[in-house]
This record gives structure tokens, sequence and C-alpha cells, in this order.
């Protein structure tokens, strides 16, 4: 079977595609002069998949949280041994994260990138789950829970998921807390993985500088059959009002921290389109950039201040939010000044000039992504498992309009469906 | 890419240019490092800096104005750095723009964005020899939010605790960003005195990493290096305290679920020795990888933590131990990270372990080319050397470490100091 070169004529990049007989979506992207190579191989399966059904089922299983990052730990461990014992025979960098919608296994190097990646391909394909194992695991994803309880950005992140979301499991720690995992047993692991970790539902990413044939032909032979995938995710119908306007937590720090989400109507289990991506992208852009009137206002009343102040974008099945976060002396004022003006630019819309600076600069700020083996790799990640085309965004960026944008930010940004949180000093 | 492909001048007194030409990278970074003693008079007036610079400058006046004309040039960024080399205080500015072949509407972006530099480094928002009271206010505020929110990063706050505990008597000891007291005592005219003086007598590197017309940097930094007057060049001297004699140990409480341990070692070597690439080694076999003693024996024999890991400090001769354990283990864990030193000191690792921990060590340095930033912070922090190294050159250093060398340097190391951050203890009431 043929791989498929898909190029970019513009950017001067290219890749190649195969949709492997195994049932697995095959990406190697060749970058000339590099000495690092990267791959990565993720399943589709993150921490909101705490529900589902297989189709001899006729009701649902609810797992314990966090067990998608349990299951990331525990995967390193194979009858063969620990896997990280094994990319210490080719001195490759290996590491893993789980995020709310997948779970990844990647490895960096410069040397020896075959004999890694079959370590990689075999280590995720054998899952090895005894008492023992998964009972020795357990004190070490406690610490690594209690590491994040210690981080009141990351605690005013989730507070906010919480206010923003009814229903829909993105309100929850990755990691789940040290009760859920308390209920994880070998056999719930087990059922995650032959639900999830079918190559159906993953994927394999591949950059640097590499012989594409070379590479297909290594990963063929590592690769079975797999079953069609049978199972039916449940995503609960989750309403656009937020749950709570606004919630705080105190910790022992000095100032606030505040995080202010705008909550965008979604289907269940919807995924943006790229060009509603794209869009959001500048919008963003724009709100989080010094050149904006409301920067200038919230500087001018000092309450925030430029080392901390950001804005993203997160988005997966389901769930769309736009997140201001940064320090503040004072949050409240913060939120009022944000929420204004977003309001105010909804009706207004946003102007030809600044329309047109801000989509080059997103232009410019993209072109980096293709600088670094990693970032490509886990980018390209992204786009697959949201069902998009990796280079299609920098065509439609190109093409973007300002009455499209317009009509983008009249209905993504609301502040009634905004909501606030705050970690506060005690 | 190698390193012969590298170019570099002297463009002033005290003032090096580097060029590293490499068309794989779609964008261009330029960097300007300035370098002089941390000393307590002058660690608050340096930290202003940075935002002084690149939040204004006579051209553009405002952050808004700044922003706009990055925006125009590709959403090209110029962002600082405050950091520390050894014991001298480094202020750095970089920009980072699209390259000009992708820049449809500029083929001079690159040109264009190193003149913006310039201007905020060579004629910021200045009248009567004071920065502008609005803008330094604005600053000093900001300065003064990061001073003090650096307690809402426990582990961060805990590293640099047991940095300034142990090196009290010392520059290292300094925190960076200076203190609020220092911070709140600061005014326009202190500034510009600090900036002129940074721009006369410190140490400089500017590096170009990228694509760039190369000819139109250098002769835009020298025509306005050509207006300074360089003189009394600052050189960087290091204290090194070779042994610690007695070991220092402190708690501190607050409201934390994990208590979070850092340990500092002195390790009697420290650039420009020739053993710090043995050093490097030692760390890494130690607890710089997943397959480290302290990954290995603290974390994955006794679950003890989810983190904990060593770093060697090759500028000052120090090396840091840090994890996040339950307050009932922390001292079940400080003895078994003190073992595993132990261990390597008699030599209880294979030879296997030791290629493998070279192995994975000159992979990473290897990588180095392959990241703008990465690339530039080899470079710079090579400011004061004799002799450049390129990462083969060390590649090439970590392949001749012998296991006897190892074991040398790492019987030289020493504990200093312990420093906990601990839970308050809530089982009093009970």
């Amino acid at each position: 079977m043929e791989p498929k070169k898909i190029s970019h004529e513009a950017l001067k990049e290219e890749y190649f595609y195969m949709n492997h007989p195994s049932g697995l979506s095959i990406y190697v992207y060749p970058k000339k002069g590099y000495s690092s190579k990267y791959a990565i191989f993720g399943t589709n399966f993150g921490s909101i998949n705490n529900t589902f059904k297989l189709k001899e089922q006729t009701s649902f299983t609810v797992v314990p949280d966090g067990i998608a990052h349990y299951l990331e730990h525990k995967l390193f461990e194979s009858k063969q041994g620990d896997a990280f014992k094994l990319f210490s025979k080719t001195g490759a960098n290996a590491n893993a994260y789980t995020s709310f919608d997948k779970t990844a296994y990647l490895f960096s190097c410069t040397d020896n990138f075959e004999a890694s990646l079959n370590i990689l391909l075999d280590f995720v394909q054998s899952p090895y789950f005894t008492q023992e194992n998964v009972e020795k695991e357990r004190g070490i994803i406690a610490q690594e829970i209690k590491m994040y309880e210690d981080s009141p950005e990351w605690k005013s992140y989730i507070n906010l998921l919480g206010a923003l979301y009814q229903s829909h499991p993105v309100k929850l720690d990755i990691a789940g807390t040290v009760e859920s995992i308390s209920k994880i047993t070998p056999e719930i692991l087990y059922e995650c993985y032959n639900t999830f970790y079918n190559l159906r539902n993953m994927a394999l990413c591949i950059v640097g500088d590499v012989d594409y044939e070379k590479v297909f032909s290594l990963v063929d032979k590592k690769l079975e059959y797999s079953n069609p995938l049978e199972v039916t995710r449940f995503l609960p119908v989750e309403p656009h009002d937020v749950a709570k306007e606004f919630v705080s937590e105190s910790f022992d720090i000095h100032s606030s921290i505040f995080n202010l989400g705008f909550k965008e109507n979604m289907k269940v289990d919807s995924r943006l389109s790229t060009a509603e991506s794209v869009y959001t992208d500048i919008i963003l852009h724009h709100l989080s950039s010094p050149s904006c009137e409301m920067y200038k206002k919230l500087l001018e009343e000092e309450v925030i201040n430029i080392s901390s102040f950001s804005a993203d974008h997160l988005e997966g099945p389901g769930y769309s939010s736009v997140v201001f976060s940064g320090e503040s002396c004072n949050p409240q004022r913060a939120a009022e000044i944000i929420r204004n003006y977003v309001d105010k630019l909804a009706i207004s819309g946003i102007d030809k000039e600044t329309f047109e600076r801000s989509k080059r600069a997103v232009y410019g700020k993209s072109m980096t992504v293709f600088n670094k083996v990693s970032d490509i790799a886990n980018i390209l990640m992204g786009f697959v498992f949201s069902g998009k085309n990796f280079f299609d965004y920098m065509d439609i960026l190109d093409a973007a309009s300002l009455e499209d944008l317009n009509s983008r930010l009249a209905t993504e940004l609301k502040s009634k469906y905004s909501a606030l949180s705050v970690a506060s000093p005690k | 890419m190698n390193s012969n492909q590298i170019i570099r001048e002297s463009l002033s007194q005290g003032v090096n240019f580097t060029y590293i030409p490499d068309s794989k990278f779609k964008t261009t970074l330029i960097s300007f490092s300035m370098f002089t003693p941390l000393c307590e008079k002058d660690v608050s007036k340096n930290a202003l800096l940075p935002g002084l610079l690149s939040h204004s400058c006579k051209k553009y006046p405002t952050l808004n104005s700044i922003s706009t004309k990055l925006e125009e040039l590709y959403g090209a960024s110029v962002f600082t750095s405050l950091s520390k080399l050894g014991e001298s205080q480094v202020v750095s500015l970089y920009a980072v723009g699209l390259n000009s072949a992708f820049a449809h509407e500029n083929s001079n972006n690159i040109v264009d964005l190193n003149s913006l530099l310039c201007e905020m480094l060579f004629n910021p928002s200045v009248e009567e020899e004071s920065f502008k009271l609005e803008n330094v206010n604005q600053e000093k505020r900001q300065l003064i939010e990061d001073i003090e929110s650096e307690i809402n990063d426990k582990k961060a706050y805990a590293r640099r605790r047991c940095e300034e505990v142990m090196c009290e008597n010392e520059s290292f000891g300094i925190s960076i960003h200076g203190t609020v007291e220092g911070a709140k005592k600061l005014d326009g005219q202190e500034a510009y005195k600090a900036w002129k003086k940074l721009l006369s007598s410190s140490h400089i590197e500017i590096m170009v990493i990228g694509t760039a017309a190369c000819s139109k940097i250098v002769s835009e930094f020298k025509n306005r290096l050509s207006k300074i007057k360089r003189e009394n060049i600052t050189s960087c001297n290091t204290q090194i305290i070779k042994k610690a004699e007695e070991i220092k140990e402190i708690e501190e409480n607050m409201e934390v679920s994990q208590s979070k341990l850092v340990m500092g070692l002195r390790t009697e070597i420290a650039a420009p020795h020739s053993d710090t690439t043995a050093l490097l080694v030692m760390n890494a076999l130690f607890g710089g990888t997943a397959q480290s003693k302290l990954f290995l024996n603290v974390r994955e024999k006794l679950s003890l933590c989810y983190y904990c890991s060593s770093r060697y400090n090759k500028h000052k001769g120090v090396m840091f131990i840090e994890s996040g354990v339950e307050k009932d283990n922390v001292e079940k864990a400080k003895k078994e990270i003190m073992q595993q030193l132990k261990e390597i000191k008699i030599g209880n690792f294979t030879d296997l372990e030791l290629e493998e921990t070279k192995l994975f060590l000159s992979q990473g340095v290897k990588s180095t080319n392959d990241s703008l930033s990465a690339l530039n912070s080899w470079y710079v922090s090579q400011a004061f050397s004799e002799e450049i190294k390129s990462p083969r050159d060390i590649i090439e250093e970590i392949n001749n470490i012998k296991r006897e060398k190892v074991i040398e340097v790492a019987n030289k190391i020493t504990l200093d100091t312990v420093y906990l951050l601990s839970a308050k203890n809530q089982k009093e009431e009970a």
C-alpha cells in the first residue's frame, strides 16, 4: 500500500500519510537538516472518556476519574520490563502525557531511531497490569496529584472549568483525585486499554530527517489487524449556560491569580471546524495583544501585569472556551474590563486595519511551528484526532475575511456565558 | 550544520557578535545579552531595565505602538530575560521574526526587526537623563508584583530559598529580581544611570541565528556602538566555595499539600575547570534521567515521590537535588538520596549504566542544533570562556569520560544545605 504525499508549496513543507491495513493512521514528516527525530504514538482517549459502552453491552460503564492518566503511567511496564529501561539502550528521551481528550507516548532522539521506534511500538501494544505493579504506582501518582494541588495556577484553571461546565467531564482534573485513583484495578485498566488502544483509534506521527519508505516498512512489521472500533462514548448534553459565574479558592500566595473563561455553545461531541479555529486564533491574538485598547486599559488601571497576562483557547469534543488568565490585585475589575470590551467588540466588530495586522501576525507566529520537530508532531496529532488537515489551517488563514471574523466574534464570545475563577491569598 | 560555519567577531571592546547561519529554521533569533557583576547595589536597577527598554522607546513611545509595529513585522516578538551566569547578572533582550523569504510584503523583515531592537536598546524613552516617570512607575509596580508572586510557584520558591540560604554570604544568593524594598526605592535617574553603565561597561554578547542579511545587522550594531564610549569592561569573577563546612538545615512552613525538599551541594568543580563535563555525566547518572539512581530508587523502588532529580550548575560549581514528598516521608527520602550519592562515590554503578547515560546525554547535546533558543543559550553561556566549544566538542568530551573520573568527581561533592518547605502541622489539634 502506497503512502500519500501531502505537500504545501508556499510553506516548503511536506509529509506522507498512510491508513495502514491494521487500522492505524501513520504520518511521516521528513525534515531535512535536523538531527533530532521525534515519534509520537497516541490514542484518542483522554480524561473526558470516563463513560462508554461496547457494542455487546446494554449499559454504560463508568470508570474512575483519572484512569486514562493512570493507564499512561502503567503502560511503560511490559512483561519484557520497564520501557524506560529499554530506551536507555538507545539513548532516546522518552515520555508520555495525558490530556482531556488524548493520551500520547513519545520519544526524541538523534541516533538509533529505528531501535527506539520499535520499542515505542512494542510497549504501547503490550499492556502488563498486575495487582502489584498497579499498587506500586498509586503512591507516585498520588504525589503527582498533590504537586498539582500546590499549583494555584492549575487549580484556578480547573476550578474555572468546573464553573463553566455543568456536566461535561472536561470539568474534572485529568489525573483524578487521590480518592478516585484508589478504586483503580488491573481489570479496569485492561478494560480501558482493550477498548481505546485499538489501532483504529490511534495515530503515529514521526518527524525528522528520516527515509519515509523505510519507516513505513519498519512500522508495518509491528502492526496487526485491529477489529473495527465498537465503542460508544457517552458525553452529556452541555447547556450553554455556565454552572457558576464565580468561583474562588484561597491559597498561601501573595497576589490573586484569575482565569476568566468564555464558553461557546457546542453540540454533544462536536468539534470546531478549521475555519472556526483560525478565526478564534485571530480574535485571541488581538485580545491578548498590547496593541488592543482592552490591554491598554487593563494596564492603565494596573489590574494585570505583562509577564503573566495571556489568552488561550481550550477546545475538544463538545467543549470550546476562550480563557484569559494572569495575576491581578483586582481580578473582579480585570474581568469587568475584559467582559465589557468583548461585548462591545462583538457588536462593533474588529476594524479592517486591525484585522489585517492581526492576521499577518498570526501567520508569522504560526510559521514558528515548523521550526521544531516536536511541535510539528504534537500539533499534527492534534489535527488528526480532530479530523482536520494540517496544512488547511495555513490556507484558510491566508483566505480569512473580515466579515467571517466578525460573525465568528459575535457568536463565540459573550459575557453572558462567562465565568471567573480566582485563586486568592489567605 | 557544523561549527566552522559560525561567524564570530568583536564589534567593540567587550562586545562579541556571533552569527550562526541555519536555513532550516523559518524564523531568525537575535539576542543581545549584557553581563554585569551580580551585587545588591545594582541588582534592582538592572532588574527594571528589561521592561523599561522593551515596552517603550523614543520612536515607539507606548507599548501599544511597539506592539502594533511588531504585528506589522509578521507577528515578530521581542522578549526579555534576567538570569544568572555564575555570579553575573545577565540582562537580555531577544527578537524573533519570520524570515524575509516568507514575509511576502517585506523583504527586509529581519533587518527591520533588528532596527526596532536597536531602538529599544540604544534609544529608549528618556528625557533629561531620566526614564519617563510614568514608565518607571508602571515597571516598578510590575517588578514588585513579579517578586511578590514568586511564592505562587512553590517548587520554584523552594529552589530559590535553598540558593539563598546556601549562598547567603555569596553574590550567588542574591535573587535575580532583587527585593521589593530595592524596587520601591528606584527612580528614573537611577535607572538611566544603570542603562548607561550597562551599555558602556558590561560584557556584551550579540547572537544572530537563522537566515539574515548579516552584514546589515552588523553594520547597524557597529554604528550604534560607535556612539558609546566603551570602558572599564566588567569581567566575571565567580566565587567558588569548594567544600561545605557544615550542613545547614532550614525548614519553613506554608499551607502546602506536599513538602518540597531541595538539597544544595558543593562540587568543587566549576568552569573553566576541565572536569565540568565529568560532573555533567556524574549528575546525569545520579539524578538527571529516568534511569538515574534517584529516579529508580526514590521514585520507582520506594514510590516516595513523583519527581526527584538533580542538576549541576557548572558556572557556580554547585548541585541541587529536588523532590516533592509527603511530610512523613521526608527523612526517608533524604536518607535514600544521600545513600544513592554514596553508591556513586563508591563506584556502585555498572559500565553499561555509564555508557547508557553518556549516550542519552550526548543525544541531548546533539539536538541543541535543532532549536534557536537552545543554540542561543549554548553560545551565550560561553561568554567568558577562553575557547568556544560546539555541541560536537562536548559530545566528544562526554564520550571520553571514564568511570574512574566519575567516581573521582563524585567524591568531591559535599552536602551544604537542606531546605524544606513543609506543610503546617495540622495534627496539633488532634
